[in-house]
């Protein structure tokens, strides 16, 4: 019963009811199909017989944080980088002007988490690459040592 | 009843559940999830509005970014339901009566405003060439100060989170 | 659909959030509260928008959208250093401005 004053309303609800329909079917169908059974292991973490080693709410690195805001971020600028590139023709050599300053201000932040580290993540590759070069170089100058001493 | 006023109220009262839920949940992550609900159904009322790429946009932005930014804050905290101190009732009951104070007197303040009936059909003001349009013709200053507010904002967040 | 019944909407949002921020103690859920009452006048713009056929309202979205974004990453990255020093983010610790 698509009311005449909003034409394009009805294939979208439609769509939605589709999908809570399949998201429900499966759930129910698999509530009668899937195998239920009671055993020793069932409520275990691993029913395969691994011991779980704590409990699922670890806490994460506060690095993680960084990284989920330069998305909030960078998400927003998107949108507004969408809604130029779509109207790209009407906007002409003014919006292109007002877009470039706008992805240089955004490189320029770029390139500031860059210099300063916060896009790092996990172990630092280069430091653990130059401790080991010292002690190899240092293991070389024993060596050295030892040969002339000899 | 025409289908779009019954998706409105089917919506607002889905809406103005999930946000008292927001409130009142004990735990915070069932608060970010009721408050994914309520982003849900303003969404449906951006279509409702006409208001396409708003709409697709306040998903992506809120549901997808902003609540997963909360997500994330509550996992880095180990917060458990009951380790909330709760303010005492007679706090609560004033703040209560404050916000109830507050709606009441915005009620009677529009009550009698001239307002009119929404524009019936769909006009494609809420489409991205439209927005762009609007957007890069009247409102390239914002857009511009809009940018460099999100360069302090990573700048301060970096520097405030990054200490260790 | 008159747009009343938007505006009842939207000040009933605006109402929940303001309570929110009065009675709990929480920090996350306090910036959830706020988050709310930013949508409740997202809502209100976009009815409006409607009602007067002009794109302006939308944009001001977007740019409350770009001030929610900003706002909250700075304000959690204020509540992860709050919790870090005081293993809580109850917003009465936070009444001392010394130690």
């Amino acid at each position: 019963m698509p009311s005449p004053s909003y034409p394009t309303l009805w294939p979208f609800l439609i769509y939605g009811i589709l999908v809570l329909l399949l998201a429900g079917g499966m759930l129910f169908i698999s509530h009668f199909l899937g195998e239920r059974h009671q055993e020793k292991e069932t409520d275990e973490v691993y029913e395969a017989g691994i011991e779980a080693t704590g409990t699922a709410r670890l806490l994460f690195p506060v690095h993680f944080y960084l990284i989920a805001m330069f998305f909030v971020i960078f998400d927003l600028e998107a949108v507004f980088i969408i809604s130029w590139a779509i109207a790209i023709r009407d906007v002409g050599w003014g919006g292109y002007l007002a877009v470039v300053i706008f992805v240089a201000i955004l490189v320029a932040v770029l390139i500031y988490e860059w210099r300063i580290g916060a896009l790092n993540f996990g172990p630092q590759g280069k430091k653990i690459l130059r401790a080991y070069r010292h002690k190899i170089k240092g293991v070389n100058h024993n060596e050295v040592v030892d040969k002339q001493n000899n | 009843m025409s289908l779009p006023t019954i998706l409105f109220w089917i919506l607002a009262v889905i809406s103005i559940l999930s946000a008292i839920g927001v409130v009142v949940a004990k735990n915070p992550v069932h608060s970010v999830l009721l408050l994914i609900v309520t982003f849900f159904t303003i969404t449906g009322f951006y279509i409702l509005l006409n208001a396409q790429f708003l709409a697709v946009v306040h998903i992506i932005v809120y549901a997808g970014a902003i609540m997963v930014l909360f997500l994330f804050v509550i996992m880095l905290m180990n917060l458990n339901a009951s380790g909330e101190p709760q303010k005492n009732n007679l706090v609560k009951f004033a703040g209560v009566v404050a916000g109830g104070l507050l709606l009441i007197v915005l009620v009677a303040a529009l009550k009698k405003a001239d307002t009119g009936m929404l524009i019936q059909g769909s006009t494609n003001i809420g489409l991205i060439q439209n927005l762009g349009k609007v957007l890069f013709k009247d409102f390239v200053l914002p857009f511009e100060v809009s940018s460099i507010l999100f360069l302090s904002a990573m700048i301060g967040a970096i520097v405030i989170g990054k200490k260790d | 659909m008159p747009i009343q019944n938007y505006i009842w909407l939207s000040i009933a949002l605006f109402s929940i959030g303001v309570i929110g921020v009065l009675i709990r103690r929480n920090a996350i859920v306090i910036f959830m509260c706020i988050e709310l009452m930013l949508n409740a006048v997202n809502l209100l713009l976009v009815a409006f928008s409607k009602y007067h056929h002009d794109a302006s309202a939308q944009i001001f979205v977007f740019f409350i959208m770009v001030v929610a974004a900003a706002e909250v990453s700075v304000g959690l990255a204020i509540i992860v250093m709050v919790y870090r020093h005081t293993k809580s983010v109850d917003v009465n610790i936070l009444n001392r401005l010394k130690n």
